[in-house]
């Protein structure tokens, strides 16, 4: 009955009470430490990608609205690249640049990039300049139609997937996406192999039109069937059937 | 406990009290920041803290849990008790920048204003039985972490004793039961949420580890506080029952009967019994499991204090607890049932007369 009675507003805690409070305290240390680390190290790996927030280059080629907005550039020793083109937040290509299909252009911009995939963000309008029409061989767009392919995976928006979040798929993520498809982010198709390996392959329409895509389906399983095309270095599946799985 | 509301009466054991626990989530942040960091070097620094923020935040919720089931069961650890209040703010603030950054991250900078987005991004998937299809995996997880910052919020701003006082206790203390229900939320949300993208089975497995640790120890504490009312139940004679023995108290202790279907806390001071209620007007404490302190009654969980002759706390303070006259019988300790008029003198019994 001579156990030690605790109250908080005294300055000392009774010293048997103390000990035990100690011991409470390196246990509660030990545990915090401990699930904390193992629930770090359970997560899944976070893909690589970069996103070069605050960093400025300037880029110069030609512009395509559609199917996809992209930036044909060629250097100096003709090879070409094809940037996919989107605008600051969650928005695809601004209003600055639109209305320039096949004209020579200059802006700066911040690159995102996964891989061999590439992206600028027009975060710059003033920059922004029409240089005037292009060549035609800067026009001239070589299509490689590899195949027809049926593709199942995950609706990410391509923003996000090439490196400006990471992570950038899933449950947690799934807003975010839809809001980036439903202001104009290229939608692509995450596709993986036996390996683990994986890419996102972006998405567009038959005919040359953009893909219209339902903003609600991104983070979902999709299967697409359509033609798996390269173009400049990048490819994209023009699609003519996309289907939402259970 | 004070007679004028100051927002924190420091002293030593609250500076320990909060320096220890930010140590401990800072101890927590690091260590998922460095083994995240080690995983995944790419990881963006927005993603790191929102999920330690999360994590952090869980982990306190558990501890704010099982705290109240854990004094009760041994007193030992009522210190832990003492400042649980700070436990709660810190909670909410965790929370906060966890819903801050995720809102901007996930909702701001797109077609939709941030907040109504955290609702409707998905909105069709409400609907856990579309096209005849039950699928709750992809119902929306972010409507349940809302609300749950939301209670934690309002507990939060109600914490100080300013509030307790003008709500009342019993309104207040009602109130701060929201916990459990936030709780319920938080595990739907990650339910729902971080669970549905997540593959390691060590998620799942520790959140209803987790649940089953609150749980066992609150269905634990309550099966003590079963026992000792079923144990109490005793005869009655002329409006009063008996109770316990006086070799049961030791001088300067108390002792929780239960007499007329509710608990009486008894004290034996200077080789007198008093009887007074069990429930302290500050949180409703367990006064019968505290100590007679320099003269007075003084409540376990705060060390509010009371006069065990008329109940009423030691000027300047205005607090008054119900007295009940005692009577000893041979060894016995009798307790009225009726109350005693609110601040009347009751000298107790005196055990060497009887």
């Amino acid at each position: 009955m001579n156990d030690p009675f605790y109250i908080g507003y005294l300055d000392k805690n009774p010293p048997t009470l103390a000990r035990h409070t100690q011991g409470i305290v390196l246990l509660l240390a030990v545990i915090v430490i401990g699930l904390t680390a193992l629930l770090a190290a359970r997560q899944t790996p976070v893909e690589p990608g970069d996103f070069e927030f605050g960093v400025r280059r300037t880029f110069t080629g030609v512009i395509l609205e559609s199917p996809l907005p992209l930036l044909r550039s060629v250097s100096t020793n003709g090879a070409v690249t094809h940037y996919l083109l989107v605008g600051s937040g969650k928005y695809g290509l601004p209003a600055f640049a639109r209305g320039n299909t096949g004209k020579l252009v200059r802006f700066d911009g911040s690159l995102i990039q996964k891989g061999g995939s590439v992206m600028v963000e027009l975060n710059a309008p003033e920059s922004f300049k029409v240089l005037g029409p292009a060549t035609e061989v800067e026009l001239t767009q070589k299509q490689e139609r590899i195949t027809d392919v049926v593709l199942t995976g995950e609706l990410v928006d391509t923003k996000c997937y090439f490196g400006v979040m990471r992570p950038a798929t899933g449950k947690v993520h799934r807003a975010c996406a839809v809001r980036c498809l439903s202001g104009g982010i290229p939608p692509g198709i995450l596709v993986r192999d036996h390996d683990g390996g994986a890419m996102a392959v972006p998405l567009t329409g038959s005919n040359n039109q953009p893909l219209k895509v339902d903003p609600e389906w991104a983070a979902r399983i999709v299967t697409a069937k359509g033609h798996l095309i390269l173009s400049g270095g990048l490819l994209r599946l023009e699609v003519l059937e996309l289907s939402l799985d259970r | 406990m004070s007679e004028s509301y100051r927002a924190i009466d420091w002293n030593r054991q609250k500076r320990l009290y909060d320096g220890i626990l930010v140590g401990l989530l800072l101890l927590g942040l690091g260590t998922f920041i460095g083994v995240s960091l080690l995983r995944s070097p790419n990881a963006t620094a927005e993603t790191l803290i929102l999920r330690g923020s999360s994590i952090s935040g869980l982990l306190l919720l558990h501890l704010i849990l099982c705290i109240g089931p854990l004094a009760r069961l041994d007193s030992r650890f009522l210190p832990l008790l003492y400042n649980r209040r700070h436990l709660g703010v810190t909670l909410f603030l965790l929370a906060l920048v966890h819903a801050a950054l995720a809102t901007f991250q996930f909702h701001a900078l797109g077609d939709e204003n941030p907040l109504v987005s955290v609702f409707t991004a998905y909105r069709r998937d409400y609907r856990v039985f579309a096209d005849g299809v039950f699928n709750p995996a992809h119902f929306p997880f972010e409507p349940f972490g809302a609300l749950a910052l939301l209670i934690f919020f309002v507990m939060a701003a109600t914490s100080h004793d300013f509030w307790l006082r003008n709500l009342g206790a019993p309104f207040w203390k009602a109130m701060h039961l929201g916990v459990y229900l936030a709780y319920g939320c938080v595990l739907a949300h990650v339910a729902f949420g971080i669970l549905q993208s997540e593959r390691s089975a060590v998620y799942p497995a520790l959140l209803i580890a987790g649940f089953f640790v609150v749980s066992g120890l609150h269905l634990a504490a309550a099966r003590k506080e079963f026992l000792l009312d079923r144990n109490s139940r005793s005869a009655e004679r002329d409006g009063f029952v008996a109770t316990c023995s006086i070799d049961e108290i030791a001088d300067g202790h108390g002792k929780v009967v239960f007499v007329g279907g509710q608990r009486i806390a008894l004290f034996r001071h200077q080789d007198r019994i008093y009887a007074t209620s069990n429930v302290c007007r500050h949180q409703g404490g367990p006064i019968g499991e505290g100590r007679i302190v320099n003269g007075c009654i003084t409540c376990p969980w705060h060390g509010w204090n009371y006069q065990p002759e008329d109940g009423c706390s030691p000027p300047p303070f205005k607090e008054v607890i119900s007295t009940y006259k005692t009577r000893i019988v041979g060894n016995q300790i009798w307790v009225a049932i009726a109350t005693n008029a609110l601040g009347s003198r009751c000298d107790g019994s005196s055990i060497s007369r009887s």
